[in-house]
């Protein structure tokens, strides 16, 4: 793992700052959320005791709550925002909820629907009748058939009141109700106050009819006659006779008391003991309902932060009824309060609810509703430019510490590289180190390996003038040894004595020659410095020499592959002459009898490439990039000639002369090796 | 009369086993130590020939200073640098201070003795008249194998008996290839293939410098050099 990476992570521990702000934001939430629902259910419980004790702006009847049974005929009645055109179509009511199923005796289907308004009740009735029979022109309606609505209702006086509306052609209409004419048979008689509007459809027809709140109290029963069916029985029951038929509104009003208690942002409502909507006050927050998209830190720092509300029990969104906590439990006569979802989004509203208490007997509740981000917007932007700040810090940190790795890393890098290519392949030592100059510990790590290389170059050079040295120092002795043995041979010896002189000779002359074969790198130096440059032609040198090399190696096989045309450069032929000569040298030492060796020369760009390939043993890996070095020698002598590991240095001497260069490889059939001189024509 | 060789040598074993050689072909040796009592005594008197080293004891170029002063008493003195030090520079430098030859101690007494004589037949035969029989001719090239001299259009060529030996081996038989050995055994020296090339090299830029267009010593490389002609 490299340093950039390591450092990387450590970077990335300064994450726990945004963490630990995430951390705090969950405690700040939870406070929050507990304030808002302290605070929502002291409102509720406010409202509630506002409105018990003015129960009769909150229910009709002061002292009775009864019970509602949509299917004896109640009705719940919705408050309609505003006059509806009579026109025989609900849509400009304003309620989404469609109409409900009425209850009756009738074989057919029949749907209902009521809403009021300041002044009238308003009655929304859908009917299927597939065979619809219209009133006859003079019609007897207590003994007639045809398709027709009967209301029966409960007239502010107490007593009541049966009308019926019928029609023979669609459009506006009045209700009807039966007179008892001195005959004893009844006749209709047109209430004009009592308007519908008369609509037929496909499967039936369906009456919107207005009546005005003079004309009845709170009880109304509805019944749907098909031309099959009987007409109803002409005598009036008395009321308590009658079951359901309640009408379930609040006293006007009621919407303007709660508004004068309901804060911005909070959904206030009454409901009574049944859960129905008495009053509505106030609205949510628009983005409970609407999905506004917000910024995107907020969005994902909200979802980060609000944990799942998926899992919240659904908000009612019933528009006549609020059911589930916390009505219920304020229903039942306690405070209650709870998180709800709502919208497609699952935000999370609070809803408090608090009960309305009326002489010890719980008859309704309030129930407060607020956007659950309400309260929390403020923190939320708070700590969402506090996360994103430590977030930015985070990043800033973690680029920081990445940038300063990637530099360390970069430097150690360098500092590797010029270490591994310090001793070159050519066996030169590189003493400059990068980073030498800092002073940090990667610039004392630079300087140390600078001395060192310092130390191991003076050494090379010290191995490179060893040979020299010795050489020079051990020459004057050597002579004194040969000119003695000269003087002793002079001075008439015996046969025996001649043979120890002449074993004393020979001695002294293989010691010459080891001595002339250590300074032969010091003279190939020596006389480089002399050297002149020239034109030469490669080329012909090359043939010559190769001619040489036959007769003097009759033992292997030479072979010169060389280009048709003179190859001229400028250079030192008799140091080219003596590279080649080492190269020659080298390869006979390697080349097993009748092998081949191959000298070829080429011609590149700006440059001709010589190349000198032997059969035999290839050389390892190892050795490779070591040969050309001072006194580097590998190989068991084979002869008497004595071997320093100089041959191919000198060959290297001669290259960097001619500012070429020299490689080893071997052969790619691994038969032997190959030492290219690379030669610049110019 | 015998023929009196001045030896000045450091090296007391290598001085005496100089000496005695010497003295074993009937020559009267005086030997010194250093460059002083080497003066001292060619103050009094010029030896016939003498051989230096290069230095002597304290001083690293004493034999050049002593070639110096004894080439100012005398310009015909043949003198030869005995030395072990073998560096081009050393042999051009000498050879310029005046120096008849230049040797390497690997030189062996007998070659050493028999460049010795050479010297002295040299200096006899200045004092004779010139022998046109001894007077070998290669176009332009005159060669005195008598008084080992060489001359280039008329232009004498001053060479140092090694040289003169390398040029006599050569342009005595034209167009033959003498390899390193063959050159080495008429110059009665032992020579490693660098000293051998300097000598070339320094053969040619000795011609050269009379004739700008000399090139009669050719190089066969791997084998040796030709004299064409």
């Amino acid at each position: 793992m490299s340093i950039r990476s390591q450092l990387l992570i450590v970077g990335l521990s300064t994450l726990v700052l945004p963490w630990a702000g995430c951390q705090y934001a969950r405690e700040l939430e939870t406070a929050l959320r507990a304030s808002q629902e302290q605070g929502l259910l002291a409102s509720a419980g406010t409202i509630a005791n506002a409105l018990s004790a003015a129960p009769q702006r909150v229910f009709r009847d002061g002292a009775d709550s009864p019970p509602f049974d949509p299917a004896s005929g109640d009705l719940y009645v919705f408050p309609l925002d505003r006059q509806p055109l009579l026109d025989g179509y609900r849509e400009d009511w304003g309620i989404a909820q469609g109409p409900v199923a009425l209850p009756g005796k009738s074989s057919h289907g029949a749907r209902v629907q009521a809403g009021i308004t300041e002044r009238y009740l308003y009655l929304y009735i859908e009917v299927d009748s597939p065979h619809f029979k219209p009133e006859p022109s003079d019609a007897h309606p207590a003994h007639d058939r045809f398709d027709r609505i009967d209301l029966l209702v409960q007239r502010p006086d107490g007593a009541l009141q049966s009308y019926f509306f019928a029609t023979n052609a669609p459009g506006l209409i009045a209700a009807q109700s039966l007179v008892a004419g001195e005959d004893g048979s009844g006749h209709a008689t047109a209430e004009p106050r009592i308007q519908a509007y008369w609509l037929q459809s496909k499967s039936g027809y369906h009456v919107e009819a207005r009546i005005p709140l003079s004309l009845i109290d709170d009880r109304l029963w509805i019944e749907t006659r098909s031309g099959a069916d009987p007409p109803p029985s002409p005598e009036l029951r008395a009321i308590e006779q009658l079951q359901g038929g309640r009408l379930f509104f609040a006293p006007r009003g009621l919407d303007d008391l709660l508004a004068t208690f309901v804060r911005e942002g909070t959904r206030a409502t009454v409901i009574d003991s049944n859960g129905l909507k008495f009053g509505v006050a106030g609205h949510l927050d628009a983005g409970a309902d609407e999905p506004a998209p917000p910024m995107f830190s907020g969005t994902w720092f909200r979802r980060l932060m609000a944990g799942d509300s998926s899992a919240l029990p659904e908000r009612s969104t019933a528009p006549d009824r609020i059911d589930g906590p916390p009505a219920t439990e304020a229903l039942a006569g306690h405070l209650g309060t709870a998180w709800l979802r709502t919208g497609r989004r699952n935000l999370p509203v609070l809803a408090a609810a608090a009960p309305i208490t009326i002489d010890g007997t719980t008859r309704g509740a309030v129930v407060l509703e607020q956007a659950g981000d309400q309260l929390i917007e403020l923190r939320d932007r708070a700590l969402t430019h506090l996360f994103d700040l430590t977030l930015l810090a985070t990043a800033v940190a973690v680029a920081f510490v990445f940038g300063f790795a990637t530099w360390l890393g970069i430097r150690i890098d360098r500092l590797r590289i010029a270490a591994e290519s310090a001793i070159g392949n050519d066996g030169r030592i590189r003493l400059g180190m990068p980073e030498a100059a800092r002073g940090d510990e990667i610039g004392a790590l630079a300087r140390s390996f600078e001395s060192l290389l310092a130390r191991l170059n003076e050494h090379d050079q010290y191995l490179r003038t060893l040979g020299g040295k010795l050489s020079h120092e051990l020459r004057t002795p050597l002579t004194i040894v040969r000119s003695s043995l000269d003087n002793l041979e002079s001075e008439g010896l015996t046969e025996e004595q001649r043979a120890f002189v002449r074993r004393a000779r020979e001695g002294s002359q293989r010691l010459s020659s080891i001595l002339s074969a250590l300074g032969a790198a010091a003279r190939v130096e020596e006389s480089i410095k002399q050297a002149d440059r020239v034109g030469f032609d490669l080329r012909e040198l090359l043939i010559s020499a190769m001619g040489a090399y036959q007769s003097g190696f009759p033992k292997v096989r030479m072979e010169l592959r060389d280009p048709p045309d003179a190859c001229f450069m400028r250079g030192a032929p008799e140091l080219v002459a003596q590279l080649l000569d080492k190269l020659v040298e080298n390869a006979v030492d390697f080349c097993p009898e009748g092998g081949l060796i191959a000298v070829t020369l080429t011609r590149g760009v700006g440059h001709y490439e010589l190349t000198v390939s032997n059969d035999g043993p290839p050389i390892p890996q190892e050795l490779l990039g070591r040969l050309f070095e001072s006194l580097f020698e590998q190989r068991a002598s084979r002869d008497d000639k004595p071997h320093f590991g100089l041959g191919l240095y000198i060959v290297r001497l001669i290259a960097e002369f001619h500012s070429g260069s020299v490689s080893a490889a071997n052969r790619t059939d691994s038969g032997g090796a190959i030492f290219t001189v690379k030669l610049p024509i110019i | 009369m015998k023929k009196q060789i001045a030896i000045v040598e450091d090296e007391p074993a290598l001085r005496e086993n100089y000496a005695a050689a010497l003295a074993r072909h009937g020559y009267q040796i005086k030997t010194y130590a250093n460059r002083k009592l080497a003066m001292q005594a060619f103050n009094v008197r010029l030896p016939d020939l003498a051989i230096i080293d290069i230095s002597l004891e304290d001083e690293a170029e004493g034999g050049f200073d002593l070639c110096r002063d004894l080439r100012a008493l005398s310009a015909e003195l043949p003198i030869v640098f005995l030395t072990a030090r073998d560096s081009e520079l050393d042999a051009v430098s000498g050879l310029r201070l005046g120096a008849d030859d230049f040797l390497t101690k690997d030189v062996s007494l007998p070659h050493l003795a028999a460049r010795v004589a050479a010297l002295f037949r040299r200096i006899d035969a200045l004092r004779q008249p010139a022998d046109a029989a001894q007077i070998l001719r290669r176009g332009a090239l005159a060669i005195d194998a008598q008084k080992l001299q060489a001359g280039w259009n008329g232009t004498p060529v001053v060479l140092s008996l090694t040289e003169f030996w390398i040029v006599h081996a050569l342009a005595r038989n034209p167009g033959h290839v003498k390899n390193r050995q063959q050159l080495m055994d008429a110059a009665n020296v032992v020579l490693d293939d660098e000293t051998i090339t300097s000598h070339i090299k320094r053969v040619r830029r000795k011609f050269i410098a009379v004739d700008a267009g000399f090139d009669a010593i050719q190089t066969v490389y791997g084998m040796g050099y030709r004299w064409v002609e």
